[in-house]
Order: structure tokens, then sequence, then C-alpha cells
């Protein structure tokens, strides 16, 4: 590789005279001259921008160059210099959309000439955003994507584009300036645009690694003038929902009642009510504040004819809203590119530096799980931290502060990646590139395990220290080669490259126990521990070698096709299926452009079809080689000795094969109205085959430590899009905008690998021909009033199905007729897939005040309630919430059963008296913006000053009775499962910009 | 112009060097690949050792089958804080994949299957120095397989059947309990023929010819196959086997992890806390400093003082109090298998009853929480390294007097053997028993059975034996179970035909066609 990085610089020495041009940019209505447009030169490097008199200078490569002049809300224009030094240019309003250049992978199209499924992002609307990562600032912004943040801080937001279609990972893949991943540890503030790739056609020069879509981003670049400086801060107070749990004294009423009830139905070992503690604690209280983030970004920007240069610095601190969680950034950036006759370089370098805090335990489902008499504190327990007795609270919850107290764990990071490329252009047309890109992340996890217990049982734990260690190396080396010309009414784009990435990454950890402790305080240095070291390590290797090709063809800017190969090898599969070939093929057609079509309020009109397969393959590093596990152990003989034992512990299909994912999509995308109306339309249907999954397999094979992956079934997925946009201006004062996008995924099981036609989990089942994570479960019918109730429930034959039943059990449904309660009673009660998916976006503009406001939703959809199920009956002692209205005889309920100690009959989590109707509406975000009127903000040096007030998840309609009705699911077969997920915060931002 | 070219061939040059595709090739060298396994004795005496490494999981002997067997019998009852626990120990089974009992159990003995398999799979593929070595090691390896089957078929009776080693696709054929025993008996009597009869005392904890045939006594009681029982039986009692076996002149010695592996133990499985990491490191298959010592202490220690997630019922203090011994005391096993609020008052001759250093305290009521196997250490720890014995002579004993009844009534031999356990805690011989009518057990072959139910209820309480026991003296008619009821009233819960195995975990079912749900589950 360095004997060809060499041949390329030697290739380099070589430079074309430049051209200088300068001018003026206008209005063509107004005569304005349009300050901050971007001129370019058509397939050049750099740019200028305007100044306030819309004059610019710019050198390009020839005098016969073509420029491009772009501006937000005006048409770009495309113009020939044709020997001109100077050229005064006039744009015409509106017509932005068409003009847009999207990426689109190795390269770049204008959005009009598209020809598969793209989604652009505004990124416009990510500054009042206050999400820390630019996956969840990405929420409701483009139809198709899902985006589910988690509230936890420094976690990131999951993403899944059109649907599941694989069952190991339906991450998209993200590219940040040409280079894969990075997203986790981007500074949304430096994002300059974001595109999203949704079909075969559009993600394929990516090949096997972008089966779930693309999500492309690039940062932010210089601009050809003087230095610009931008300092952004905002900070944001955040809370975080709470359930309406019981306090001690209701809590002492209940529970007193649960165990009058145990003893009077004779649960075993229950002879009186709990000598309760006398604490009243809310645990919410004790672990919940207001969380402050502060952010701040501040950059330098700027460039001259020869190069530009974005500098930026960020940081972040996230106090969390949780006790003993935080999260901490340092972020810096330098993006710069440069130009000198047909060479043209750029590099980006991005270092972040974070330090997490990592939090102990859910406190959501310990917040349910401990009894609110126990006090946090009790100096007659280990480490003089409160939890159950079996004599004052019998029960098991963990006291959260005992736990973030006594095992505090940091986990440190650090990220460098940098990229640099380097473009050889011949004859205007043919560009040769080489990219190179390095990653290299190190962690370090530490813990610190004080002495002292948090939950009732616990045995006397060592104290010890850990540290664990984690490092990669990522390299990726690209080389393509561009084709692109325009001859008469002909317009080809080619391009052919070579990919090659290689990773690495290992693993080393310590433990050591007990540390040093002075007075009070614990030495955390691992030299300072005095007892027995442990210790381990591994490494991970994975390779991958693409070849890519893709011919773009436009006729007369009427006829669109493109094609597109890659050819990919992947060290994660065995040697003799590792390599594999994707094609797609897209097609457009302008109806617009044809003289025949003329529709005054029809500014462009646009049909698309797509067909192509993508792969996939990630799985585990050596997921097809079957290994020995070294680690048992066993003792013999007196006096002990303890023997070295090896075993195979996990089983391996070594015939893993690619995951191909087909796709098909067509589409419509129109301009109407003056070009004030947008409209884009998608259906599409993909088909994945040989999933790759880690499909649960039998207990009874013995298999231990994951379950092998294998090429398991088929899934299909169908759907459509709509995204429609409005903009206008009222008046030259009043500009606003409305845009709304909605979608629709069904997918279905077509196939289920190990030859199953079924497959079950403990809420769900999968069959062929259902949707994944349809809930499975038994049907509550009601509650047993009397015993005559319970003799009355027969089957069809006069069975009496719950003879032990007593008044105020469950009543469950016979299913299958049988005359009694089994597994075999489990239905099919609901679906956990939205009916359709819905983003909103409002704005407006009246002088400098802004307005903006994104709402989104999901409807139709059935939610498990896990906090609900984990809350149920007393059986544990566990909390509750406040206003359940349990069976008594008094008050002879129908929906919820009696509340009893020392029994679950009726708690059961795989029944249907924990589903709800998962459906809601989110106002997002409503964010508030004013920027200062130039002439004052010109009066004390600053070029804009900008400030706002942005309110995130404060409203949601919904009848979900859980925290949040949108959550993290637990796994693709329980898709619908809010197993008690971190709910998202509430939070208030403000933010002040300016620019000097 | 031609300069161009230059630089244009220069740049695909580029291209072609970049693409070795041999590069790919990359192994995994953080451990053996199985390819490179299986090669050598070392490889299948380390692969044997891996199967016994099994011993030291929760759910097998680290902590919760012992809840589970003395749970569901009559001598032993949860009250565990945790609902779902207990109430799986009392008959009550609501949710069939409940992970810590009914998941984990089955789970960690079919790894020890696989485990086994493996082994018995490659070991006649690789040359051995000494044959007999080959043979001891197939020897162990199927007792151990045999071992994990008799529990598995204890507790849910109809269960997949595998003696290959798996393969990811597998749905492996149920089969009954009659048939998992007729293979257990293959197996076993296979051993018994391979295994040696004494080991030097560095190979303790490895199965011997004696522990094989008792054992494989157990299997043919099981499935009341008296006849082949009682050959088994006799090599320990009059054969070969007496010269190796005998009880213990002191009935403690079979509890205490300073009289390990001693004359009365057939097979023990060994504990230690070589590995004393300071943390719950039980169930980490990949950590080589995983425990090897047990649970057992922690999770019967006395609520309060350890988990408590089993202890034992009331009628067993009453029922050793029954008889005096010899010398006009209560019987000793009392005061070594439980704990109770007036043991200080039933054993003066004992001024130690400080309980993990705690007089009986007042909370504890008439609760009996359970002794044996308890090393008292205070505080207590998680692990111990008390040695579990499995099978016990006395355990043999009693068997050996039962399937010669059930052959031809008390017989000599019979109450022979009965008297020797019986006296070797100072009790009188059977006939002379001051509260048993022992003219009437030693005459009648119904009643010396009633009487051995008893016997082997005090002499082996709380040892995971007594389950067994009632299900190969039947657990199908209404008067057992009334009798059962009469002592723990878990049995309410029983239904007949259904709660004499538990529920297979939900999961197998659903996901495995060749396997049926037990019977009203």
């Amino acid at each position: 590789m360095f004997c060809a990085l060499f041949c390329w610089l030697v290739t380099t020495q070589l430079a074309v005279a430049q051209v200088t041009v300068s001018g003026k940019v206008s209005d063509q209505n107004t005569g304005t001259p349009l300050a901050g447009a971007t001129v370019k030169e058509l397939n050049g490097q750099g740019g200028a921008t305007t100044d306030d008199a819309g004059a610019f200078s710019l050198s390009v490569s020839s005098a016969d160059a073509t420029l491009v002049v772009s501006y937000m809300g005006y048409q770009s224009q495309e113009i020939a210099l044709s020997g001109r030094k100077t050229v005064d240019i006039s744009l015409v309003a509106g017509d932005a959309a068409l003009d847009e250049v999207v990426v689109i992978g190795y390269g770049t199209v204008k959005k009009k000439d598209l020809t598969g499924a793209v989604s652009v992002v505004n990124t416009e609307l990510l500054r009042d955003r206050n999400s820390q990562d630019i996956v969840g600032a990405m929420q409701g912004l483009a139809s198709g994507v899902k985006v589910t943040s988690s509230g936890l801080p420094g976690q990131q937001a999951s993403i899944i584009i059109r649907g599941l279609g694989s069952l190991t990972n339906n991450a998209p893949l993200f590219i940040v300036d040409g280079m894969i991943g990075g997203e986790a540890h981007l500074n949304p503030a430096d994002v300059e645009s974001i595109q999203v790739l949704k079909d075969a056609s559009s993600a394929a020069i990516y090949g096997s690694r972008a089966a779930n879509g693309v999500v492309i981003i690039t940062t932010k670049s210089g601009k050809e003038g003087p230095m610009k400086i931008q300092f952004d801060g905002n900070v944001t107070s955040t809370n975080l929902p709470r359930y309406d749990l019981m306090d001690a004294e209701t809590w002492k009423r209940y529970d007193d009642l649960a165990y009058d009830e145990a003893i009077r139905t004779g649960v075993a070992g229950v002879v009186s009510r709990q000598n309760h503690f006398d604490a009243n604690t809310d645990w919410q209280e004790e672990m919940l504040r207001t969380g402050v983030l502060q952010n701040y970004n501040l950059s330098f920007s700027g460039g001259s004819k020869s190069g530009n240069y974005f500098v930026s610095f960020n940081r972040m601190v996230d106090d969390g809203a949780l006790y003993g969680s935080g999260y901490d950034r340092y972020g810096f950036r330098v993006n710069t590119s440069g130009k000198k006759g047909i060479f043209s370089y750029g590099e980006n370098f991005v270092y972040t530096k974070t330090d997490r805090k990592n939090l102990n335990g859910n406190p959501w489902a310990d917040f349910i799980a401990i009894s609110p008499t126990i006090p946090v504190k009790d100096e007659a327990n280990p480490g003089g931290y409160g939890y159950g007795n079996p004599d004052r609270a019998n029960n098991y919850g963990r006291n959260l502060v005992a736990m973030q107290e006594l095992r505090p764990q940091d986990n440190p990071e650090n990220l460098l990646k940098a990229n640099v490329f380097g473009q050889l252009s011949l004859f205007d047309a043919l560009h040769a590139k080489l990219n190179l890109a390095y990653t290299n992340y190190s962690g370090v996890t530490n813990t610190l395990r004080k002495s002292g217990n948090w939950t009732m049982g616990q045995g006397n734990d060592a104290a010890s220290l850990g540290f664990e260690n984690y490092r990669s190396d990522d390299i990726l080396i690209e080389q393509t080669l561009n084709y692109k010309k325009r001859i008469g009414r002909h317009d080809i784009d080619a391009i052919g490259g070579v990919t090659y990435n290689t990773f690495f990454g290992q693993t080393n950890w310590i433990t050591k126990l007990d540390p040093l402790v002075i007075g009070d305080k614990y030495i955390t240095s691992l030299d300072a521990a005095t007892g027995i070291t442990t210790a381990g390590g591994s490494y991970q290797k994975a390779r991958i070698l693409s070849y890519l090709g893709r011919v773009n063809y436009a006729f007369d800017d009427k006829y669109l096709v493109q094609a597109t190969i890659r050819r990919d090898g992947t060290s994660r599969l065995p040697e003799t299926t590792r390599w594999g070939n994707f094609a797609s093929f897209s097609a457009a057609w302008r109806i617009s452009g044809e003289p025949f079509f003329d529709v005054p309020f029809v500014n462009d009109l646009k049909l698309r079809a797509s067909h192509g397969t993508l792969g996939n393959s990630s799985i585990g590093y050596w997921d097809y080689q079957a290994v020995i596990n070294t680690a048992p152990r066993a003792v013999f003989g007196s006096p002990e000795t303890k023997v070295l034992g090896m075993t195979q512990s996990r089983l391996t299909n070594t015939d893993l094969v690619w995951e191909r994912k087909t796709t098909t999509n067509v589409g419509v995308d129109a301009v109407l109205l003056d070009n004030r109306l947008t409209f884009t339309a998608e259906y599409f249907h993909s088909k994945s085959k040989d999933l790759l999954v880690y499909l649960p397999i039998l207990m009874s094979s013995g298999n231990e430590g994951g379950n092998p992956a294998v090429n398991a079934g088929s899934l299909a997925n169908r759907g459509f899009e709509i995204e429609t946009g409005w903009k206008d201006k009222i008046g030259s004062e009043f500009s606003y905008s409305a845009s709304l996008n909605l979608s629709r995924v069904r997918n279905k099981v077509l196939d289920l690998g190990y030859g199953r036609v079924e497959y079950y989990e403990f809420l769900s089942k999968a069959a062929i021909g259902q949707p994944l994570g349809a809930f499975y479960l038994y049907r509550m019918l009601g509650v047993f009033q009397s015993a005559q109730d319970v003799e009355n429930h027969k089957n069809s034959q006069g069975m009496v199905i719950q003879p032990d039943a007593l008044p105020g059990d469950i009543k469950y449904d016979d299913y299958n007729n049988d005359g009694i309660i089994s597994s075999e009673d489990r239905q099919l009660v609901g679906n956990p897939w939205p009916k359709f998916e819905m983003g909103l976006s409002l704005g407006a503009a009246y002088k400098g005040f802004d307005i903006g406001i994104n709402g989104y939703g999901r409807f139709g959809q059935d939610v498990w309630n896990g906090a609900a199920a984990a809350a149920a009956d007393f059986a544990n002692n566990q909390n509750n919430f406040n206003g359940i209205v349990p069976w008594t005889p008094e008050n002879p309920v129908n929906d919820r059963p009696r509340i009893v100690f020392g029994d679950t009959r009726n708690s059961r989590g795989d029944q249907n008296r924990w589903l709800e109707n998962g459906s809601f509406f989110r106002l997002s975000q409503i964010a508030l913006g004013y920027t200062v009127p130039e002439r004052f903000s010109r009066g004390i040096g600053l070029e804009r000053v900008r400030t706002g007030v942005t309110l995130q998840n404060l409203v949601t309609f919904t009848r979900y009775t859980g925290l949040d009705p949108e959550f993290r699911d637990s796994g693709i077969f329980t898709i619908g499962a809010d197993n008690t997920s971190f709910p998202n915060p509430r939070s208030v931002m403000f933010s002040l910009s300016f620019t000097f | 112009m031609k300069r161009y070219i230059v630089y244009l061939t220069g740049v695909f040059s580029l291209i072609v060097i970049s693409c070795d595709e041999s590069k790919l090739d990359i192994n995994n060298e953080n451990t053996i690949s199985t390819g490179n396994f299986w090669k050598t004795e070392a490889d299948i005496e380390h692969g044997v050792v891996a199967v016994y490494n099994m011993f030291y999981r929760q759910g097998t002997w680290t902590r919760n089958i012992y809840t589970q067997m003395q749970g569901m019998a009559d001598d032993g009852v949860s009250l565990a804080g945790w609902t779902e626990l207990n109430e799986y120990a009392k008959f009550i089974f609501t949710n069939y994949n409940f992970g810590e009992v009914n998941t984990k159990i089955w789970r960690e003995h079919y790894i020890a299957v696989f485990r086994a398999n493996q082994v018995l799979d490659h070991i006649d593929d690789i040359p051995f120095s000494n044959e007999q070595h080959r043979q001891d090691l197939i020897g162990q390896v199927k007792f151990l397989r045999s071992f994990y089957y008799f529990y598995l078929t204890t507790l849910w009776e109809n269960i997949p059947f595998v003696l290959k080693t798996s393969s990811a696709s597998d749905a492996p054929e149920q089969k009954t309990p009659a048939e998992v025993f007729a293979q257990l008996e293959e197996d076993l009597n296979d051993a018994v023929s391979k295994l040696p009869a004494t080991r030097p005392e560095s190979d303790y904890g490895r199965p011997t010819k004696g522990a094989a045939y008792a054992l494989l006594a157990k299997v043919y009681m099981q499935g009341h196959k008296w006849q082949e029982a009682v050959q088994c039986l006799e090599w320990l009692v009059d054969g070969e086997g007496k010269n190796y076996y005998d009880l213990t002149t002191d009935y403690g010695d079979n509890f205490r992890n300073t009289t390990e592996n001693n004359r009365e133990s057939l097979y023990e499985i060994q504990f230690s806390l070589i590995n004393r990491v300071g943390f719950d490191q039980t169930d980490n298959h990949l950590d080589p400093n995983a425990q090897l010592g047990t649970q057992i202490e922690m999770n019967q220690a006395p609520v309060g003082i350890g988990w408590n997630n089993v202890e034992a019922r009331r009628w067993l203090v009453d029922y050793y109090k029954r008889e005096q011994t010899t010398d006009g005391k209560n019987d000793m096993r009392l005061f070594y298998s439980v704990w109770y609020d007036d043991a200080g008052k039933d054993f003066p001759e004992r001024p130690d009853t400080l309980i993990y250093g705690n007089n009986w305290r007042a909370d504890w009521g008439k609760r009996v929480f359970i002794k044996k196997y308890s090393t008292d250490e205070n505080p207590i720890y998680y692990w111990n390294d008390n040695n579990f014995r499995s099978l016990r002579y006395a355990d043999i004993l009693l068997l050996y007097a039962e399937a010669l009844n059930e052959l031809n009534g008390p017989t000599p031999k019979a109450i022979e053997c009965l008297n020797r356990v019986r006296q070797r805690v100072k009790l009188p011989a059977i006939q002379n028993s001051t509260y048993y009518d022992g003219a009437q057990i030693v005459s009648d072959k119904a009643a010396f059975k009633e009487h051995l139910k008893i016997e082997r209820a005090l002499e082996l309480s709380l040892e995971c034996v007594r389950w067994i026991d009632l299900k190969r003296w039947g657990l199908d008619d209404q008067a057992t179970i009334n009798e059962l009821k009469s002592r723990d009233s878990d049995f309410n819960n029983f239904i007949i035909g259904k709660s004499s195995r538990m529920p297979i975990p939900q999961s197998e079912v659903d996901n495995n066609p060749n396997l049926t749900q037990n019977p009203n589950y």
C-alpha cells in the first residue's frame, strides 16, 4: 500500500494555469444583491461566497470553465464562462428543491436526476435540537426512517430504515465524510448535510454493508472569503418522567391486604403481616434530578482560491438526570481541502474525548421492584445501605443509591478519525481519487467495587478493582476512477474502484481484589490492591475487499438510467462462500421534460423505478469457526488439585453464506405550483433470504455462549412513503413552510431457519406468513367474581377449566377447549407493528423571528407494558401504581385480580392483560428563535446573532399508560415489548449563537 | 497527452496492487479450533475434565438442584422471598420458562451431556499409550452422562435423549423414562466393567466401579428391576465392595468438609475454594477462575443469614424424636440434619447451639433449617468447599434392604442392612424398637417397606434423595398424596398425573417438533 501511495504522489507533479473570474450575484426580479451565495466551478474543488454586495472572486481551471451558482431559496444556475473574466449572474427565486445536490456515495447527483429513493434531511432543523447524537437529532425528519432515542446520557438512539430486513443487524451504514462509521461521536453542530439512501439502487455502491440503507453525512467545510467565527452555546434542562408509585403509607395499606389475603388463602409460610420498616422512601426522588446539559461550539472557517478550512471545538457536559450517570465530551475537528491545477486534496480530522459515568442497574425496573418502606441508609447492613429484610420488607428490590455509590464505574474513551484524499482530474472528465481513512479507538472501563450490599441475600463480596481496556484500529483504502462528461445531450457519469478495509481490535481486562482503603477512601490504583489478580484478553480481526462500479447515463435530462455492481469478499464468511456479487439497476423518466407535457402548475414531474440486490454479513468475526473453550476446571483428590479441562461450548454452522436482500422501488417526484409544493411518493417491496441470525437453538443441544449464526429463512417487507412539503412567502417579511412524511411498512416471515415453521419466544411467535414478533399470549377473559363463577367457567364438554381458582383470580380463555389452561391456550393477540408512522414539520419566519415545530407519531401498534407486568399484584412485595383498583369482595372489578403476597398465578407476564394500544403523537420539538437585525448586530461587530429556546418532548398524545410510548425494544422477536425501557427526557433548551 | 497516459497507467496499476484476496484468510487464534482438537490422549483427558466441570454450575450442584429436589419432596419446603422460586418447589408452575430453576437446571444438564458426547464420539479414534486408561475414561464419561440423565429424567421424565455430539439444527426425539433407563443401564454396566475398584487419593472425585454399581442400582430400583438391583447391591454389600465401603462411626462425618472421601462415600462431588475470586462468577463458562465451590450452604442457611431458598419441614423433628437411642438420648441424626428451636434442650451434651453465631431467633419460630453440609462459618461466605456425598453407603444398605424385601420379604439380610444403619446412630435393632412395631416390621413385607420409607427419610433427609424415593414408591394414588399432605402442605397443590414431573421448558417444546409438553401442562 505504501508503494501505491508513493506512485500516487509521483503522478501529482502537475499543474495547470489558473484563471480568476469575478462578478456579482443578484435577484432577477428585484435586482437586490445576494449575499452569501455560493459560486463554484463545475466539477471543481472549493468555491467562493458572495459578499454583502453580492460580489465574488474565484479562481477556475480554465477560461472555458462553467460556474455553478447557488443560493438558498433560489434556482441554481450554470454559466459557461466562454472566456469571460467577469460575469454578473441573476438568480430566479424558488427552485431550490430541484437543484439540490445529493450525495449518493462516491459522487453526487442533482436531486432532479435521482433515480433511486433518497431522503435529504433538512439540517437547518438540527440547529434547534438538543440531541447530543446525530442519530437522535434525525428523528422525524425523513420518511421511512424510524429513530428511537434512549434517555440515557451517552447512549445513542437506534435507527431503522424501512423496517426490519435482517434479523441480526438492522442499523444502516453510516458514511461520515467518506469514512465508515463515526456517527456515534459526531458533533451535530459540525454537520453540513445528511442524505438517507433507502433503496437498493441508491445504496448499491456500498454493497454488502448497505442492505439496511445508508446515511451519508458530510461535515462542514470553509467557504472562500475572510475568516468566519461562529459560536453556538446552549444549556438544556432535562427531566425524566416518573412513575406514579405509591408512597409508604399507601403501599403498606395494600401490602397488608395482600398479606391478609395470603393468610386467608393459606399461602405457605405466611402467618402474619409484615413488621414494616418505618421509612418512606421515594426512590425516584433519590435517583432523579434535573439534568443540566451544556454544549458549546466554536468554529473558524474560511478559504482562499486554492483551499479552505473549517476548524471546530466542541465541549459538552451532561450531568445526567439520573444520579450516578453523566457524560462529558470534548471534540476537535479540522476539515481542509485544496486544489492546485489538476490535483486536489481534502482531509478531515476529528478527535473526540469522552467520559461516561455508567449507571448500575435499570432504575425503571428497580423503582418498581423495591418497597417504599425500605430506608436508603441502614447502619445494620454491611455497607450501611437499606434493603429488604425477611421480617420487615421481604423484598429483593435493589437499593439504587447503594448500587451507584458502592460500584462506581467510569468509561473514558478516545476516538481519532482521520481521512485524506487526493484527486487527479484529467481532460475535465476523468477523476482518479485515492482516499485513505484511519480510525483509532481506545476506551477504558474502570470499576471500583466497594464492600457492602444493596439487596437482600447478597453474599459478602470482596472489594475489588476492575480495569478493562479496549482498543481498535480501522483502516480504509479506496481507489476510484470517475469519468464524467456531457456530450451533446448525453450525460455520462461512470465510476469504478477498489476498496479495502481492515480492522483490528483488542480487549484486555484485570480484576484485583482488596484495594487499600485509607479512612473511607478507596485507592483506585491496581498497585494498591493487595488481593488475588485475575486477567484475560482477546483480539478481533476482520477484513473486507470490494470492487465497485456504477454508470449513470442521462439522455436529454429526460431519460435517466443507473447501473451498479459490487463484488465483496469478507473474512467473516468461510473461504468457499466469502465472495458475493450484488447488482442493481434503476431508471427514471422526467415527464415534465417532454415537449408534449404542458401543465402550467407542474414545474417538474419524474417517475422512477429501481431493482437491486444487496448483501449482509454483519455477524461475528469468526462465526463459522468452531473453537475450544479452555476455561473449564475441575477439582480432584485429596489434597485438592485443580485440573484443566477443554471442550467445545458453542456450536457453529460452518456453511454460512451471504444474506441477500432484493428491493424493488417505484417512486414519483413532483414539484408543483411555482415550485412551492414538493411531493415524493415511493412504494417498495423487499425480500431478504438466507438471513443471518443468531436464532436460538434448543437447550437440549447443550450449546452455550451464544446461539450460532445461521442462514435462517426469509423475510419480506413492503410499504410506501410519502413526503410532501409546502414553502411560501407572504409579502417580503413573512415566510412559512410545512412538510409531512408518512410511511407504512408491513413485514412477513416467508421462511424460518432449521426447517422450522414456527419460532417462539416468551411473548411472541413468528410463523410463516405472519409478521415478526406477533404477540402470542394467554387471553384474560375477566376476573372470577364468585365460587359459582369459577364453577361456571367450563369448556364445551362441561369440564371446569380452572377448578382451583378463587374469587378474584383471573379467568383465562381455554383457547383449545381441552378443559385446562395450558401452554396450548396461548393465542395471537396483538401486532407490534405500527399501521403507519408520521413526521410533521411546521416553520414560519417573520422579520427576525422564527418558529419550528416538529412532531412525529406511530399509530396502530400494540405494546406490552413491562412496567405494569413487573408491578403486578404484590406477589413479591414490589411497589405498585397509585390508583390501582384490585378485586375485592367489596369492590368486585373485572379487570384486575385480587392482590396476594406469595402467589404469582395472576401476574404472569405472558397474558394479554399487559397489552395496550401504543399509538402516540408527540410534539418532539417546538423551537422559537430570534435573529437580531443585522443593523444592530453589526453595530457591536457581529455579523449574525441568534437566540432561541427549544422545548423537547413536552407534549405527547397517547393512551399508553407506560412511561413513554417511544421506547427501544428488547429484540427483534419482541419488538413491541416495553421492558421497563429508559423513557425519553423532557427538556427545555436555551441557545445563543453568533457569527463574526 | 503522452504524459497523461503515463499518469493514467500509474493510476490503474494501483488498483491492481490492492487486490490481494488472500488477505481475507484470517484465523481465529484466540483459542484452538475444533479442527485442531480431539487429536491426542491429552485432548481427551481435558474433554473429560470439562464434563466434571459442569458440577460447578447454578443449575446443577452449585445451588438450584438442591432447592428443587428438596422442595418438591416432603422433607423440604421453600419459603423464599422470591415467590416464583418458592412456587416452583410447591408444584405451582406458572411460567414454564422460569429461568432460575426450570431452564437453568435443564440447560446445564444438557451442556454436561454435550460435553460427554464429544468425548465419547472421539475417544475411539485416538491412539492411547495405555488401553486401560482409555477404558477408564470411557467409564468415567458414561458414568457422568448417566448421572446427569438420571436427574433429568427424575425431574422431567419425558426428555429429549441425545447420545451423539449435537449440531445446531438437531431436534432430538423424546424418550420415556423406561427408554432412558434402558440406555443408562447399558452405559452403567459398561462403566462397571471399565472403572477401577479403587483410586489413588489424587483421583478422588472420579467414579469407581462401586460408584457405577451404586448409580446402576438406583436406576434399576427406579424401574422396579429388583433382581438386577440386588446383583449390583450385593457386590457393594457382600461382594468385593465390602472391602472398600462401610458406614462411618460418626454420622456427622458425612457432612463435614474435614472428613471427605471417607469409607461411606461411594460418589462424591468435589468442591473447593481454590478459585476464591471474591464475586459471583459461578456461571461464567469462559472464566477459568469461575468458582469450584458450592452454594449449598448459602442456599439453605436460615432466613436473615443466607438466601433461605429451601428449608426443612417440621415433621422431621417430630419423627426423629419418636425413638430414643439405646443410651436414652435423642437420635444424633436430628442434631446433624437440622437447626430448630429446641436443639439445645434435646441435645444437652452439645452446648454449641449457636447458628452462624446467632442464638435461635424469635422470628424463626417453629421453622426448621437445613444443617447438613453447613460449615457454620461466620460470617457465611457465598461458597464453601464441602463435598456433596451424592451416593452414600447408608443409602446403599437401605436400597439393598428394600430390593431384597421386594423380592422375598424381610429376609435376614434385609433386616441386617436396616439395622446396620440404625445401630450406627445407637438406635436399637428394629426388632427391639421402643416405638415401632419391630416384630411386625421384620415379618411383614408391606410393614417392612413402610418402615424403610421412614428410615430412609430420617437417615437421608435433605440429601436430594427423598424425591427419587417418592417417585419410586409411586405418586399416583390419592392415599399416598393424602399422607404426604399431612406432612407437607405443598402436596395440596399436587395433581395426580401431572405434578410428579415438572413442565418441560416451554421454549424447548415450542421449538422442537419432536417434543411434547408433559401431560396436563
